[in-house]
């Protein structure tokens, strides 16, 4: 199978280049092993800043983006300054979200935390109370006690989200802000401002532990998105075997393609760091394990970490180099086809962002030089 | 009576001081514990988790080793549900000495420890996991004790019989009357609150700390702090206790237990200042596995979950102030005899297997001074969690098909499941998904175990001890505490601490899927969570 570009990855580097290269009609394949970190995207573009092609790219896509300078609300009651963000984030002027918020939680839902929401909240002058809702169909997911996640709420939601209406209905007073957890909107992005209208309060929609459940919505939009475009999305593989042909790469040999190998003038590597296995770690060093690339990283284990875990880890700065177009190095020297996108880069190109902003923007500059 | 006033007050929530205070209590006296930070966060809690047959010390210590397999067959009666009987294998390599298998197995019978030779195959037969290049194995009835789950059910059945206990408060000075101690001045290290208790004895069990302790009292005591690290693996290569055939030495017991299986230890003497801040070398990390992976060679390629490290309190046999004459043995000193001061007694060195006879000792001494006569019941009276029938029918009596959450309680609590929250499918839910605990035993342990932050929970219920480290139950947890009893502000601080004490243990050995899952935990608690 012969492509323009084949990319390693499918989160949000991955697919946002693909998007960039369908729309310059150049062909391209995504690998994907299934999970990224938007599984757990917080539903802000840190970093990113009020990027106009951002919205629009993310528009044609169906998700909307919003940018507007104030705070917004944190899962543990905090505040922090807006950035852009999914829609489902509301932003607030300051840090108050209102007088008198009612926080809801369904019954025995352990990954949102009303009473942290609260004791944050009264300390910014709204007073707070946490009520429960009880949905037959949240209910019954209680049969295994590992079941009641946001996704299988989510999943709940899309169908009977009415009859949370109903019950906030039944238990709101005089609040003027209705706090519930970010579990609406799975399959269907309208669902959060239908149950705005229906409520007589603002609704704020507040975030879980992970899954997030917007977050797993906006790699279903980005994916439908790139397939309509014509992209060839590999779900569930993983690129195992590189090819090359002196300093060019030639193929990627697939775990599910077997011998049937992906070609392409260009491949872009944005397989992530750590957590996605981009970048692996033993005691003896830190690489990238499909070509070897070069990597920042110290040699001395002792210089990767920090003490004090809430201190910035050095480890998470770590990422593949690259020259000024992100090309990737090896050996010291740029590889002519391979580029290198998103967190694999670690905090190599700070001047990128870090996150979403450095997948996107790091998305861009590839594919604007590929199509230029 | 007044209620700062007791007969006897023990110093220490180890695992000597929690014996002491039950085989007190049992005997009819009014006892207070005394610990200045958690139970069993010292010695007791930074072990192997090893019920010694005796069969380690067969060799060179008869004493201990017959100490040993005296009380490993009286903890299999009276805590059967914190101990797992694994059986335990002396294996031979190509490198031992040969000759050291017949002289152990004799030295163990005649301790009285049933050791058996069995040839290789039967060894791998038995054990799969063991080195297969191994030239002979002897069998022992060594097993696994959870010693934070015999902490716990010495104190509990303590306060059953009236016994108080003050956690978080620290010594800070003793109540003298001539030659007598007859208090202890204490300060609560959370609240600063300042009290003073009465006794006319008092028992030093405070482990390494001891040294401190007598200090106060003005007697000499001299401890030798050593320091030993382990390895906690992510899940049980063996099922049965694997040691070296050979002179004791470092990093040669392989112990499964619960979900884990730890590798221990190293010795290495410390400056006595260093006791409340030991951390573990990538050097000993080095030497852990790679000598480890002599017992067991997939050890070797095996996720490593923590390193941790404790401190034997290790002292001097007699007044020798040089430290030539350590003793490993239990050290029960009443200080009028030795130093003329009335109403103190220390009980110090020895080990985990150990403690009940140490607490007999002590105890004697105890009941001598105040001339109470009752005898010693320990030996036969069962803790709670341990009392009457199987965990089977335990099990069978509370649920009728028991999830393997269920299962996971009743092992970690024996028959006092049977207490637990299980009315509702709310009870049942997940907190700890490694460790399935569930809210239930979460919210029952938060009401009646002593708890005041999340690491004390996990010391009582698991909580956070599994592959991830605490990722998600961290919040979780944190959150029912913050409900039960309305700090969420507190709790948030608590959470923060809580993440620092899980990644002091994975940073010595923070490589592979370790590092990734640390990476995630960053991700979620600064950025999704915004902690």
């Amino acid at each position: 199978m012969k492509f323009d570009t084949v990319i390693i990855g499918g989160g949000l580097a991955g697919l946002t280049a693909g998007i960039c290269l369908q729309k310059a009609r150049r062909t391209t394949a995504v690998i994907s092993t299934g999970q990224s970190a938007l599984h757990f995207f917080s539903g802000a573009f840190e970093t990113l800043g009020n990027d106009a092609r951002t919205i629009e790219l993310f528009g044609e896509a169906g998700i909307r983006l919003h940018y507007r300078e104030g705070w917004r609300l944190m899962p543990l009651g905090s505040f922090r300054e807006a950035t852009l963000s999914l829609e489902d984030i509301r932003f607030f002027e300051e840090r108050k979200v209102g007088r008198k918020a009612l926080i809801l939680n369904f019954l025995g839902y352990s990954d949102f935390f009303p009473e942290f929401i609260a004791e944050g909240l009264r300390s910014t002058g709204t007073a707070c109370r946490t009520g429960i809702l009880r949905i037959p169909e949240v209910e019954v997911l209680r049969l295994s006690p590992s079941e009641v996640r946001s996704v299988h709420i989510a999943r709940a939601m899309d169908k009977v989200w009415e009859k949370v209406v109903q019950e906030i209905r039944l238990l709101h007073r005089d609040e003027d802000v209705i706090i519930l957890p970010q579990v609406f909107g799975l399959s269907d992005p309208t669902v959060p401002g239908q149950l705005q209208g229906a409520v007589p309060a603002k609704v704020i929609f507040a975030g879980t532990l992970p899954p997030s459940v917007p977050g797993i919505r906006t790699q279903w939009q980005l994916r439908r998105r790139y397939e309509v475009l014509g992209g060839t999305f590999l779900l569930g593989d993983e690129a195992r075997e590189a090819v090359f042909d002196g300093p060019v790469l030639k193929q990627i040999l697939t775990r599910n393609l077997g011998a049937h190998p992906l070609e392409a003038d260009h491949f872009i590597l944005a397989s992530g760091s750590f957590f996605s296995k981009g970048l692996s770690s033993s005691p003896t060093g830190i690489r990238e394990p499909l070509f070897g690339l070069d990597v920042s990283a110290s040699s001395d284990r002792n210089a990767w970490y920090d003490a004090d875990f809430h201190a910035d880890q050095p480890y998470m700065g770590f990422g593949v180099l690259t020259d000024s177009r992100l090309h990737a190095l090896k050996d010291g020297r740029p590889l002519p086809n391979l580029f290198a996108a998103g967190s694999i880069l670690g905090a190599t190109r700070p001047e990128l962002g870090s996150g979403a902003g450095l997948a996107i923007r790091s998305a861009f500059a590839i594919t604007d030089f590929l199509t230029a | 009576m007044k209620n700062n006033e007791f007969d006897v007050i023990i110093i220490g929530g180890g695992i000597t001081g929690a014996g002491t205070q039950r085989d007190c209590a049992m005997r009819g006296l009014r006892t207070l514990l005394i610990e200045r930070s958690d139970i069993a966060t010292g010695a007791t809690g930074r072990n192997h988790g090893l019920l010694h047959s005796g069969a380690r010390y067969a060799v060179h210590d008869g004493e201990s080793a017959r100490e040993c397999i005296r009380e490993n067959r009286i903890l299999r009666h009276i805590a059967a549900h914190c101990v797992e009987e694994t059986e335990g294998l002396f294996i031979s390599l190509p490198e031992d000495d040969p000759s050291y298998q017949q002289t152990f197995i004799s030295r163990c019978l005649e301790a009285g420890i049933e050791a058996r030779a069995i040839d290789p195959a039967e060894a791998i037969r038995i054990e799969p996991s063991v080195n297969p290049a191994l030239t002979g194995a002897v069998v022992v009835p060594d097993g696994s004790v959870d010693p934070f789950r015999l902490c716990a059910a010495n104190m509990l059945d303590s306060k059953l019989r009236g016994g108080q206990v003050v956690l978080y408060t620290e010594v800070t000075g003793f109540v003298r009357e001539g030659d007598a101690i007859t208090g202890v001045r204490t300060r609560n290290v959370q609240t600063g609150e300042e009290r003073t208790y009465y006794a006319p004895v008092t028992v030093n069990a405070a482990g390494i700390w001891g040294q401190k302790m007598a200090d106060l009292a003005g007697v000499p005591l001299r401890m030798f702090p050593a320091k030993g690290s382990l390895l906690v693996f992510a899940h049980r290569i063996n099922n049965v206790v694997l040691n070296r055939c050979r002179k004791p030495s470092n990093a040669d017991i392989l112990v499964p237990g619960d979900t884990v299986c730890v590798i221990g230890t190293t010795s290495t003497r410390i400056p006595f200042e260093e006791c409340d801040h030991v951390a573990v070398t990538p050097d000993e990390v080095n030497l852990l596995i790679s000598e480890g992976a002599k017992l067991a060679p997939s050890l070797a390629s095996t996720r490593i979950l923590r390193a941790y490290a404790g401190v034997r309190p290790l002292v001097s046999a007699d007044n020798d102030p040089s430290g030539r004459n350590i003793s490993r043995g239990i050290v029960c000193l009443d200080h009028e005899q030795r130093d003329g001061l009335k109403g103190f007694v220390t009980i110090t060195g020895g080990k985990l297997m150990t403690y009940r006879l140490m607490a007999e000792m002590a105890t004697d001494v105890v009941c001598r001074k105040l001339g109470v006569e009752r005898s010693c019941e320990t030996a036969s009276t069962p803790l709670p969690g341990s009392e009457g029938k199987s965990l089977r029918d335990v099990a069978e009596k509370i649920w009728e098909n028991p999830t393997t959450a269920q299962k996971a309680m009743t092992g970690r609590l024996g028959s006092n499941a049977a207490r637990l929250k299980t009315e509702d499918r709310y009870d049942q839910a997940l907190v700890c998904e490694c460790e399935e605990v569930t809210a239930g035993e979460i919210e029952s342990a938060i009401e009646r175990l002593d708890i005041t932050t999340l690491t004390d929970l996990r010391r009582r219920t698991r909580l956070g001890m599994g592959t991830c480290q605490g990722q998600l139950c961290t919040c979780r947890a944190a959150h029912l505490l913050a409900v039960a009893r309305g700090c969420a502000q507190k709790e948030r601080e608590d959470m923060r601490d809580f993440l620092s004490e899980r990644w002091k243990g994975c940073l010595p050995i923070g490589w592979g899927d370790t590092l990734r899952e640390a990476e995630y935990t960053q991700w979620v608690y600064k950025h999704v969570l915004g902690l």
